[in-house]
């Protein structure tokens, strides 16, 4: 502002936002019918307050919109049952595996292990056979936990 | 729900056309912002809190675009030139206040166009704004000394 030449410029902006006390704000309208440099001031400010004020219209979207979030609940819900169909699946492979994978880790004989008569006491042996358990069968079964875990906590975070 | 949209609809996409600076660009926002709420919808705690918590969407889906985009909202400069000597036109001084604006930062120029958007409380601003409403009022005194500063010198197009 280097034209201006009055003390008082300063208080145009505290006026328009009512900073003044009542006191101070009459004296300024008091100021203002003589000065004709916050006068001028006066009208930027009130053309600036104008133009601010202005409301803009952005024409008829409401059927856009509705139509958009339609499309993206619809999404929502197909993509819940993806995920869903993934972890049965993943699930199901997970326990094939692991039936193919935890008496082989045992060493036990894949055969006897599948018969049906047999599979009580390859539980058993499972259960009880404690010493039998190496680092790698426990970890490749920490992992299947984790998978079906990481799976399951998918599908509670897609769904909200 | 569609109703909603024709209270808003104004309020929303002006904030984002004085963010953005671009029609095109503000129609579609403006509908993302919707989308976005209805997806929301169960998480606004009560009707007064409806319009803060629109006008906070609407901010936060410009501030997602640009982040993905990474240029930040144009300057144009070019497009002021463009009108000189049609200073009676109204069109001019939207483009030079609206340059202004852009040059501000963008806690300014929300808190500018929340506070002359007719209609919204100073609660609503501050909570928007996440400020107190007393640091409200003293942000929009300055950002309102700022917007003067930047338009030093444009001063008879706006009038
Ligand atoms: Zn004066």
């Amino acid at each position: 502002m280097k034209m201006n030449s009055c003390e008082h410029l300063e208080k145009v902006i505290d006026y328009r936002l009512h900073r003044l006390t009542d006191e101070q704000e009459k004296e300024f309208e008091l100021h203002l019918e003589t000065c004709a440099f916050c006068q001028h001031e006066l009208a930027i400010e009130q053309a600036i307050e104008e133009e601010l004020s202005v409301k803009l219209d952005p024409g008829f979207i409401e059927s856009k919109v509705m139509t958009r979030w339609r499309l993206r609940r619809e999404q929502g819900i197909r993509s819940f049952w993806l995920y869903a169909y993934r972890v049965i699946v993943l699930g199901i492979t997970a326990a094939v595996l692991a039936f193919i994978l935890f008496p082989f880790l045992l060493r036990l004989p894949i055969k006897s292990f599948l018969e049906i008569n047999q599979l009580a006491s390859g539980l058993e042996r499972l259960l009880g056979g404690l010493p039998q358990i190496n680092p790698v069968f426990v970890g490749v079964g920490f992992a299947y936990a984790l998978l079906i875990a990481s799976s399951i906590f998918t599908i509670v975070r897609t769904r909200r | 729900m569609t109703s909603l949209i024709t209270i808003h609809k104004g309020l929303i996409f002006t904030i984002i056309l004085r963010m953005t600076n671009d029609y095109h660009l503000s129609e579609d926002l403006t509908q993302d912002t919707f989308i976005r709420a209805f997806m929301n919808m169960k998480k606004v705690k009560s009707g007064e809190h409806f319009r803060p918590w629109l006008c906070t969407i609407a901010r936060n889906i410009v501030r997602d675009h640009y982040r993905r985009n990474r240029n930040s909202p144009s300057v144009s400069f070019e497009q002021v030139e463009e009108f000189q000597g049609q200073s009676d036109d109204p069109i001019r001084r939207r483009v030079v206040i609206q340059d202004a604006l852009a040059r501000l930062t963008e806690r300014d120029r929300m808190l500018l166009t929340l506070t002359y958007y007719e209609g919204l409380s100073l609660r609503e601003i501050a909570e928007t704004m996440k400020m107190t409403e007393a640091n409200a009022k003293v942000c929009l005194h300055r950002a309102r000394k700022r917007l003067r500063k930047q338009l030093a010198g444009y001063e008879n197009e706006l009038l």
